[in-house]
C-alpha cells in the first residue's frame, strides 16, 4: 500500500512549520544497504506520561486501526508500506496492542511485546519474517513482559514485572503507583526463562552493546537520589555497573532508550520522569575518551567510566524537563543511529507541539509521533511516515548485523552457597566518592531494601527513604578487604562504618546479585578507569571466609528481629526499637512542654500556621502535623527527631515564623546528627567500651541522668544511618491480621 | 453529593482557613479545577500529582469530589492524594466505612477504591461484610480490586465470597487477586475455578494455579489444555502445566503443541521441555 498523500503532506507540513531546511520535496535517503525499514504503529494515546508506564492498552483507533508492525520499502516517504504483523496471525490477534520489538541478527525474525486483550498481560511473540508465522513464548500470563531484545546465543532479554523471588511481591514504584519492571531473559525457543536480580525501582529499555554487554535504564532511588541512569550488565544479568547519569554527568532527571552509535557512544532520550510521554531531547552520550577514525567515525570506548562520561545535546531547543515543548520544537520518542559521524544521522520518532500529558489531555489530544530522518549536523528533520491516528515509533533498518560474542556465565553456587551472592572489595579505602582516614573503617554494614509491596503505607518515614533491614557488619581485614555472603536477588546498600558503628560513607545506590554471583569490587566505588586487579582469592577476607550474616539464608518474611540489641537488630522500628528508650530515659524532660529543653518552632504557608514543641513521647501526631510528618502512625518523638517531610515543607511553600526547624537525626549521617553528637555514643566495635565518639560531655551525664546503653546507642545510630524511617518489618502494619 | 457533603464536614476545620490563593509551588486548586473542567483523566492526574505535597485547603473539596468520579483512574489518584495527607484521610475513613454498609453499589465502589488507594487495612472487616450484600457487580469488583491492592490475608474471605458470585467478571477478578495476597501459598481454593463456566475465569484460574505451582490442579489443567474451547484458557493451562512440571502432563502438552492456535502451540512446545 502506498503511503497516502495526506500522510506525506502532513509530514511535510510539520517540517515546514519547524523551519527545517532542505526538507519535504526530495526523497529521503536512509543510507547504503538499507532498502527496508520496520516501524511500529500504535494507536495514539495519552496515558503513557511517565517513563515507566508499560501497561497502556489501546486496541483500536477511532477508525478501527490497531497496533501493527509495518515495513516501508524503499525507506522513503513514497515507499510502499506493508503490514507484516499481526493481521494474518489469527483471530486471537484481532485486538492486539504492541509496545516494542527487536529484529534478530540475521534479520529473519522479530520479537515483540504484545497484549491481546484488556484482560491479558503483555507477552512475548516471535514473528518469522519468511513465512509470517507468529508464535507466543511461554511467559507468565499474569505478568507483563516488554521491551524484548535479541541476545547472542539464541536468547531474548526483556523487562517484566514477574518476580524472581518465588512468592514475593514485586517492588512498587511509590510515585507512579505501579509495579516495577526488572530484567530477565529467555531462550528463543521459549525455554529457560531466567529473571535477574532486582533493583528497588524500575529497570527499563535494555539495549545490546557491540561488546556484548547490555545497557539499560535503572531508576536509582535511595533517599535523596531519585533519577534514571544508564547502567550496563553482562548478558546473564550479572556484574551491573553504572554508565551514565550520576557523578554530575547527567543531562536530565531521566536518560532512557539508549541505542549504540559506536563502541562507547549512544544516542538516548533525556527527559523528566513523568508527563512527557517517554519523550524528550536527543543526547549523544560518550562513556569515555573520543577517538575519530580515518572515515570520520567517532567512538568513545577508551577510559570508559561514569565520571568520564560526557554528552552532547543533539536537539538543543527540546526541554530536558517536563516543560511542555513548543510548537515546531516538540519531543523525540526514540532514535536509531544510521552512522557514527561526529554529528550522526538518525532515524527518529518525533511529535510536534506540547508533548506533555496534562496539556495534551486538557486539549483532548494525543502526541502524534511520526518517523523522520534527523540530520543532527543541520538539526533538520525530513518526514518519512506519519499516520496522524497512530504513533509511528521505533523505526529500524531491516538488515543483518553482527552478533557480539556470547559472554559465558560465571555463576557458581558451589562458591557462594545456594541462593546467595558474595559481595566484597579488595581495598575498601580505594574510593572516588569518599576520603577515608587511615584505619578509620571498622567494617562494612550491609542492609537490604524493600518498598511498600510488603504491606507498608506509602511512606516509611518523613525522609523519603525506603524500608531497610540490616543484615550485618562485615569486618574489614588487615589488608583492607572485606567480603560477605548475602541473599541473592534483593537490593542491597553498603556503608563503611567506624568503631562507633557510625557511617563514614554510604553507597548512594542499591545493587543486587544473582545466586552464585561474585560481586567483588576493587574498592568502595573505586576509580573505574584505573587498572585494578580483582582477584578475591588474594584477599584476607576470602582467606578467612566471607562473613556469614545470620539472616542471609532466612526467608524474606523472617529477615527481622524483635531483639534490638547491637548484634541482633535488623530493622529499626521506631515505636518498638527506640520509643521504650525515649520513654524510660528522655520524656521526663522532653515531654512537649515548652521550655529550654523543648524548643518550639512555628511555620506558616500563608494560610495555615502550625507550631511544634520538642516531644519524645510516643503520642500519635495531631492530624495537622500528620500531613507534614507524613503518616498518622508517626509519633511525637518521630516528628521531633526526624523533622517534618522537608519535600512537603519546601513544595508547600512553608516559611518559619519563629524558632528553628531541626532534624536531630540526619539520614545516613549519624555522625553529624545533633542528637548523636549531644549524646556522644560509646565505642561499639570490636567490643563495646566506655570510649566516647566526641570530646564533649555526654548529654545524659551532664544532666545527671542514666546514660544510654551500648545497644541503645547503636539502635539510635542505625536509625539515622538507615535513613531515619519510622517503619521497618518489625512494625509493618500490613502483616497484622485484620 | 450527599456523601461528599458528609465527608467535607469532617474536614471542615481545614476549610476554615481556606482562601482562593494559590497554595505552595506548582500545584493549586485552580489548576486542579481547570483540569477537572476539561474532563480529561490525564490532565486531572497530572494536576493532582503536581499538588502532591502542597498544603491546599482549597484543593480538599475538589479532590474529595473526585473520590466519587465515575472513572477508576481518577478515583485512584484522588485517593493517592489523600494517602499523602494522613490526617485528612483518617477523617474520611468513618464516612467511607458507612458507605460500605450502605448497600449502594456506587457508594461501595467509591469506598473500596478509597480504602485501596489509601492502604487502609482497618476497612477489611467491613469489606468482608460488604461483599456478602447485594451491591451489584461494580461494587463487588471494587471490593475485590481493593483487596488485591491491600494484599493482606484478611481479604481472602472477600475473594472466596466473590469467587462464588453470579457475575463472571467478579469471579475472574477474585481469582486474579488471590495470587496478589502476600504470603499466599495454597492455590487449592482456585482449583475448582478451573471448571468455571466462564472461559475468562478458567484462563485466570490457570494462571494463578500455575503461578503458585499447585500440583492438585494438574488434572484439570490437562483437561483444559486439550479440550477447552477457549484458546486463551488452553494457552494459560499449557503455561501452568509447564511451570508445575509434572511428567504426567506430557501427553496433553504434546497434543497441545499441535493446537491450531499459535498462542497455544508455541507455549505448549516450550512447556514440554519443562516437564520432569
Amino acid at each position: 500500500m502506498k503511503n497516502s498523500l495526506k500522510t506525506l503532506a502532513l509530514g511535510t507540513a510539520l517540517v515546514t512549520a519547524a523551519g527545517a531546511a532542505g526538507c519535504g520535496e526530495d526523497d529521503v535517503t536512509i543510507g547504503d544497504g538499507v532498502d527496508t525499514l520496520i516501524i511500529l504503529q500504535r494507536p495514539a494515546r495519552n496515558d503513557m506520561g511517565d517513563i515507566f508506564q508499560y501497561t497502556s492498552y489501546v486496541p483500536k483507533t477511532a477508525s478501527g486501526k490497531n497496533a501493527r508492525l509495518v515495513q516501508l520499502s524503499p525507506p522513503t516517504a513514497d515507499g510502499v508500506q506493508t503490514t507484516i504483523c499481526c493481521d494474518k496471525a489469527g483471530p486471537e490477534y484481532a485486538n492486539i496492542d504492541i509496545s516494542g520489538y527487536d529484529i534478530s541478527f540475521d534479520a529473519r525474525q522479530i520479537v515483540f511485546a504484545g497484549k491481546l486483550a484488556a484482560n491479558q498481560a503483555y507477552g512475548l511473540f516471535v514473528l518469522d519474517l519468511e513465512d509470517g508465522a507468529v508464535r507466543q513464548l511461554p511467559t507468565d500470563p499474569g505478568r507483563d513482559y516488554t521491551s524484548p531484545i535479541f541476545l547472542p546465543g539464541d536468547k531474548i532479554m526483556f523487562t517484566s514485572n514477574a518476580v524472581v523471588e518465588e512468592g514475593a511481591p514485586q517492588h512498587r514504584d511509590e510515585y507512579e503507583r505501579g509495579t516495577t519492571l526488572q530484567i530477565g531473559r529467555i531462550n528463543v525457543d521459549g525455554t529457560g526463562e531466567e529473571l535477574g536480580p532486582r533493583n528497588l525501582s524500575h529497570r527499563t529499555f535494555p539495549t545490546l552493546m557491540s561488546d556484548g554487554h547490555v545497557m539499560t535504564t535503572q531508576w536509582d532511588h535511595l533517599g535523596p537520589m531519585n533519577a534514571g541512569h544508564l547502567v550496563f550488565m553482562n548478558q546473564d544479568m550479572t556484574q551491573l555497573r553504572e554508565a551514565f547519569g550520576k557523578e554530575g554527568t547527567g543531562a536530565s532527571n531521566s536518560t532512557l532508550k539508549a541505542r549504540e552509535i559506536s563502541p562507547g557512544r549512544f544516542v538516548a532520550i533525556a527527559t523528566s520522569r513523568n508527563r512527557t510521554i517517554q519523550a524528550g531531547a536527543l543526547i549523544d552520550v560518550r562513556l569515555g575518551d573520543t577517538v575519530t577514525d580515518s572515515k570520520g567515525n567517532v567512538s568513545a570506548d577508551h577510559n570508559k567510566s561514569e565520571a568520564n562520561a560526557t554528552y552532547r545535546d543533539l536537539t538543543p531547543d527540546v526541554p530536558h524537563d517536563m516543560t511542555p515543548s513548543a510548537e515546531t520544537i516538540g519531543r523525540y520518542y526514540d532514535a536509531y543511529p544510521l552512522n557514527a559521524k561526529d554529528k550522526p544521522d538518525l532515524l527518529v520518532s518525533w511529535a510536534d507541539g506540547p508533548v506533555e500529558s496534562g496539556v495534551l489531555g486538557s486539549a483532548g489530544l494525543s502526541a502524534n509521533f511520526g518517523v523522520y530522518l534527523y540530520d543532527s549536523e543541520r538539526q533538520t528533520r525530513r518526514p518519512i511516515l506519519d499516520d496522524p491516528e497512530m504513533w509511528d515509533v521505533f523505526p529500524r533498518a531491516l538488515q543483518t548485523r553482527s552478533a557480539p560474542p556470547v559472554v559465558a556465565s560465571s555463576l557458581d553456587e558451589n562458591m557462594t552457597g545456594v541462593g546467595q551472592t558474595i559481595i566484597g572489595s579488595m581495598n575498601v579505602y580505594d574510593s572516588t566518592l569518599f576520603s577515608f582516614a587511615a584505619d578509620s573503617i571498622y567494617g562494612v554494614r550491609v542492609s537490604e531494601g524493600f518498598s511498600s509491596e510488603e504491606g507498608f503505607p506509602r511512606m516509611f518515614g518523613s525522609t523519603m527513604f525506603e524500608g531497610m533491614a540490616t543484615l550485618g557488619v562485615a569486618r574489614v581485614r588487615a589488608d583492607k578487604s572485606w567480603a560477605a555472603y548475602v541473599p541473592a536477588n534483593v537490593p542491597l546498600r553498603v556503608q563503611a562504618i567506624d568503631n562507633f558503628g557510625m557511617s563514614i560513607g554510604s553507597e548512594p545506590v542499591w545493587f543486587s546479585g544473582r545466586p552464585g554471583e561474585n560481586r567483588f569490587c576493587g574498592g568502595c566505588h573505586e576509580n573505574r578507569t584505573a587498572t585494578t586487579t580483582i582477584d578475591p582469592g588474594l584477599t584476607d577476607a576470602i582467606a578467612a571466609g566471607p562473613t556469614v550474616f545470620v539472616k542471609t539464608t532466612a526467608p524474606r518474611e523472617d529477615r527481622l528481629s524483635m531483639d534490638f540489641s547491637r548484634d541482633n537488630i535488623v530493622g529499626v522500628a521506631w515505636d518498638r526499637a527506640l520509643q521504650p528508650m525515649f520513654t524510660q530515659k528522655c520524656v521526663s524532660c522532653h515531654n512537649g512542654t515548652p521550655s529550654a529543653a523543648n524548643p518550639t518552632y512555628t511555620i506558616t504557608d500563608g494560610m495555615t500556621t502550625l507550631s511544634w514543641t520538642f516531644d519524645l513521647r510516643g503520642n500519635a501526631l495531631p492530624a495537622e502535623w500528620a500531613e507534614l510528618g507524613g503518616d498518622s502512625h508517626f509519633t511525637a518523638s518521630y516528628l521531633s527527631m526526624a523533622g517534618p517531610d522537608m519535600e512537603a515543607f519546601e513544595k508547600g511553600g512553608f516559611m518559619i515564623v519563629s524558632g528553628t526547624v531541626k532534624q536531630y537525626l540526619l539520614p545516613e549521617n549519624a555522625r553529624e546528627s545533633e542528637a548523636i553528637m549531644l549524646l556522644n555514643p560509646t565505642k561499639q566495635f570490636p567490643t563495646p567500651s566506655s570510649e566516647r565518639a566526641f570530646a564533649t560531655t555526654p548529654h545524659m551525664v551532664a544532666k545527671g541522668q542514666t546514660d544510654l546503653t551500648a545497644d541503645e546507642f547503636y539502635a539510635l545510630i542505625l536509625a539515622a544511618d538507615n535513613g531515619v524511617s519510622f517503619f521497618a518489618r518489625e512494625n509493618n502494619p500490613g502483616v497484622v491480621a485484620y | 453529593m450527599k456523601n461528599i457533603g458528609t465527608k467535607l464536614a469532617a474536614v471542615a476545620f481545614v476549610l476554615l482557613a481556606a482562601t482562593p490563593a494559590m497554595a505552595g509551588k506548582g500545584g493549586s486548586a485552580e489548576r486542579i479545577r481547570d483540569a477537572v473542567n476539561t474532563s480529561s483523566v490525564d490532565a486531572i492526574i497530572a494536576e493532582i500529582e503536581r499538588a502532591e505535597s502542597i498544603m491546599c485547603p482549597d484543593c480538599v473539596p475538589i479532590v474529595t469530589n473526585l473520590l466519587e468520579d465515575n472513572r477508576y483512574a481518577v478515583r485512584e489518584v484522588a485517593g493517592w492524594w489523600f494517602a499523602k495527607r494522613p490526617g485528612l484521610k483518617d477523617m474520611m475513613v468513618p464516612g467511607f466505612l458507612e458507605d460500605l454498609k450502605s448497600g449502594n453499589a456506587i457508594a461501595v465502589r467509591n469506598a473500596a477504591d478509597f480504602f485501596g488507594a489509601t492502604v487502609t487495612y482497618q476497612a477489611l472487616p467491613a469489606m468482608r461484610d460488604a461483599i456478602k450484600r447485594d451491591i451489584g457487580a461494580e461494587g463487588k469488583l471494587a471490593l475485590v480490586r481493593a483487596v488485591g491492592t491491600l494484599g493482606n490475608k484478611g481479604g481472602n474471605a472477600v475473594l472466596v465470597t466473590a469467587m462464588a458470585d453470579t457475575n463472571d467478571e467478579v469471579r475472574a477478578a477474585a481469582v486474579t487477586a488471590y495470587r496478589e495476597i502476600r504470603g499466599q501459598k495454597d492455590g487449592t481454593p482456585i482449583v475448582g475455578m478451573l471448571a468455571d463456566p466462564s472461559a475468562n475465569v478458567r484462563a485466570q484460574a490457570a494462571t494463578v494455579v500455575g503461578g503458585m505451582r499447585t500440583a492438585a490442579a494438574v488434572g484439570a489443567l490437562e483437561n483444559i489444555v486439550v479440550n477447552d474451547a477457549d484458546p486463551v484458557a488452553r494457552r494459560n493451562a499449557a503455561w501452568a502445566l509447564g511451570r508445575i512440571g509434572s511428567a504426567t502432563s506430557r501427553d496433553a502438552l504434546t497434543k497441545a503443541s499441535l493446537d491450531k492456535s499459535t498462542i497455544v502451540a508455541g507455549v505448549a512446545k516450550a512447556a514440554l521441555a519443562s516437564l520432569r
